[in-house]
């Protein structure tokens, strides 16, 4: 198991974010992970990447690690990687900038190496910035490199914040609602510049994502969420009939004697 | 020169021995008397002040209005050890970086948990402190200051005179500038830059937070050391602390923010536009402070990234014109 969660709890105050959440993903695989808003969905993330500590008796794994009380910087070393719903951009920096930061974990030189700033240093910058490049191009926002990240559109920005999650090659990313807002075509352009970029890096995907038919057409498997529990895990087709999904989406369809019940208080 | 470039490119330091080399020659062709030397001197321990500030400023976002304190214990450091231990600069300046380093710590650690103005009051209030103590302490020569710190002598010739000076803060700024330019072009200064616009990202992207801005601390402390020490021994060697008031903070400031916040040049540029304006406004006086202020607000406005960003911002949107126009061909 690349990842897995035991008992996963997160209260804020009375509210039970996330609720006694037992998850387990293979590595390889691509799991969707959907529920109406409010559910845990984005809490899930942030306890799995260290951004919220998790209640005391959880505990989270990460290809053989145990990272459940680890600070972010400490699990994002390991090979987990992951975006933002409000994709977080370092705004004042290049593009560039913006994806070579993402390498951060990967570079090699010491601190004092590069206080005096010895040849390899430069020819390891540029080795960097080569392959960023690479990877920009890749994307398609290989022009725009050396402008500022707050210039680019909506659409551009959704794919930076892609390609800075990867510059880490990671072993697991978690993108959390990568679609939001694209037009149609654009989801499709984005769909499958990430199912390419699993292949050629050979990441294990969890995507949050409201776009239904996205998580439909791409994901192996897919856990729903509501009020914090998890209700529901298959696949996609197993989870389309289920009752209980049907019930956190859709609401309960009640008989005669309810419905009068409902009205008359 | 395409190759010229591309060697530059390989070996940055050619290019500071250059620029170090040129402005050796500067004196002997277009210096006319002692005070423009005496300026010089001063622009070069301002570029370091000015270029230790971008680090924590400009790059790491770390808003901090007590660097003056930290200047004022690089040249008491300097000061004292001269005063009691006979020492010259080849000893004070390293003890004087190591010991403001240490400082820088101090000055640090509130940034953990304090934020934009809170950071700024509270190191505000240890730039303050340090002055004040320094003020009121016999050990420091309290109101009096130090006055006659020795220049240092080499191979028997002193260098006691503000021409000679020249040849003694111009390497120092020279190399401070050097490791400020190799800290900010590596993946350090990008770590910086991350933290500045998003904490929770970098940390996502694996950066140490906290590592980082109590390196942007430390590194920017140590070069406010490095130039109090070579202020301190500065002919005629005499150090107060009314030189270290919240006033000088807001000159160091004004440099980084009107050269360019978070460009690699901006202290720099700023450090020697600025020195030269506040010496030849000397007669305004009165009018001085508010110019600067009037200078930051300004540039804040119109022109955030200073002079720095501007002049980048005009190349790179050329290149950028440039490569869609011929896309479109």
């Amino acid at each position: 198991m690349l990842l897995k969660t035991k008992n996963l709890m997160k209260a804020f105050g009375g509210l039970k974010a996330i609720d006694k959440v037992d998850f387990e993903l293979p590595a390889g695989e691509i799991r969707g992970i959907i529920g109406p808003n409010g559910s845990g969905k984005s809490t899930f993330f942030n306890l799995v990447s260290g951004v919220y500590d998790p209640d005391p008796g959880s505990y989270i794994e990460f290809d053989g690690h145990d990272i459940t009380n680890e600070p972010p910087h400490k699990i994002g070393a390991l090979g987990l990687s992951r975006t933002f719903q409000l994709l977080r951009l370092y705004q004042d920096m290049s593009v560039i900038n913006n994806v070579m930061s993402g390498y951060h974990t990967r570079v090699k030189y010491k601190f004092f190496e590069a206080v005096i700033g010895r040849k390899k240093i430069w020819d390891q910058e540029k080795e960097i910035k080569d392959e960023m490049m690479e990877l920009l191009s890749f994307v398609g926002l290989a022009d725009y490199a050396e402008l500022n990240a707050s210039e680019l559109s909506g659409g551009q920005r959704r794919l930076l914040v892609l390609a800075r999650a990867i510059a880490m090659k990671p072993k697991l990313l978690m993108l959390d609602e990568p679609a939001a807002g694209l037009s149609p075509v654009n989801v499709d352009n984005l769909m499958k510049i990430i199912m390419q970029l699993k292949d050629k890096y050979g990441l294990t995907l969890i995507i949050i994502e409201h776009i239904l038919k996205v998580v439909m057409d791409t994901c192996n498997t897919v856990t729903v969420l509501d009020h914090g529990q998890k209700i529901a895990e298959g696949t996609p087709s197993q989870v389309k009939d289920d009752n209980a999904v049907i019930e956190a989406y859709l609401g309960k369809k009640m008989n005669d004697e309810e419905m009068r019940k409902a009205l008359a208080v | 020169m395409e190759k010229f470039k591309k060697l530059i490119s390989q070996y940055p330091f050619l290019g500071f021995i250059i620029a170090y080399l040129v402005l050796l020659c500067v004196p002997t062709i277009f210096f006319t008397d002692l005070y423009q030397s005496h300026l010089s001197s001063l622009i070069f321990i301002n570029i370091i002040v000015a270029a230790g500030l971008n680090i924590v400023k400009g790059y790491c976002g770390q808003v901090t209005v007590g660097h003056v304190g930290l200047y004022a214990v690089g040249s008491y450091t300097a000061g004292c050890m001269f005063m009691y231990l006979g020492s010259d600069l080849w000893m004070t300046l390293p003890a004087a970086i190591i010991i403001t380093g240490l400082f820088g710590i101090a000055f640090g650690i509130p940034s953990f948990r304090l934020e934009g103005p809170y950071l700024a009051l509270a190191t505000l209030g240890g730039g303050e402190a340090i002055r004040l103590f320094i003020e009121n302490g016999e050990f420091f020569g309290s109101t009096y200051g130090i006055s006659s710190i020795s220049q240092p002598v080499i191979f028997g010739v002193p260098f006691d005179t503000p021409d000679k000076y020249y040849y003694i803060s111009l390497p120092v700024m020279i190399i401070a500038v050097y490791f400020s330019y190799s800290i900010l072009k590596s993946s350090i200064g990008r770590a910086f830059m991350s933290v500045r616009e998003d904490p929770i990202s970098a940390a996502a992207s694996g950066i140490d937070i906290k590592k980082y801005k109590i390196l942007a601390f430390i590194l920017s402390a140590m070069f406010a050391g490095a130039a109090g020490a070579v202020y301190a021994h500065l002919p005629p060697g005499y150090i107060h602390p009314n030189n270290y008031t919240v006033i000088e903070m807001v000159t160091f400031l004004a440099m980084v923010v009107f050269g360019g916040l978070g460009h690699i040049w901006g202290g720099i540029i700023g450090a020697i536009i600025i020195t030269i304006v506040y010496d030849l406004t000397r007669p305004l006086y009165e009018y001085q402070l508010f110019i600067f202020g009037l200078t930051i607000v300004l540039t804040i406005l119109f022109m955030p990234k200073g002079i720095g960003g501007f002049i980048d911002k005009i190349f790179i949107d050329k290149r950028f014109k440039k490569k869609k126009v011929e896309e479109v061909k």
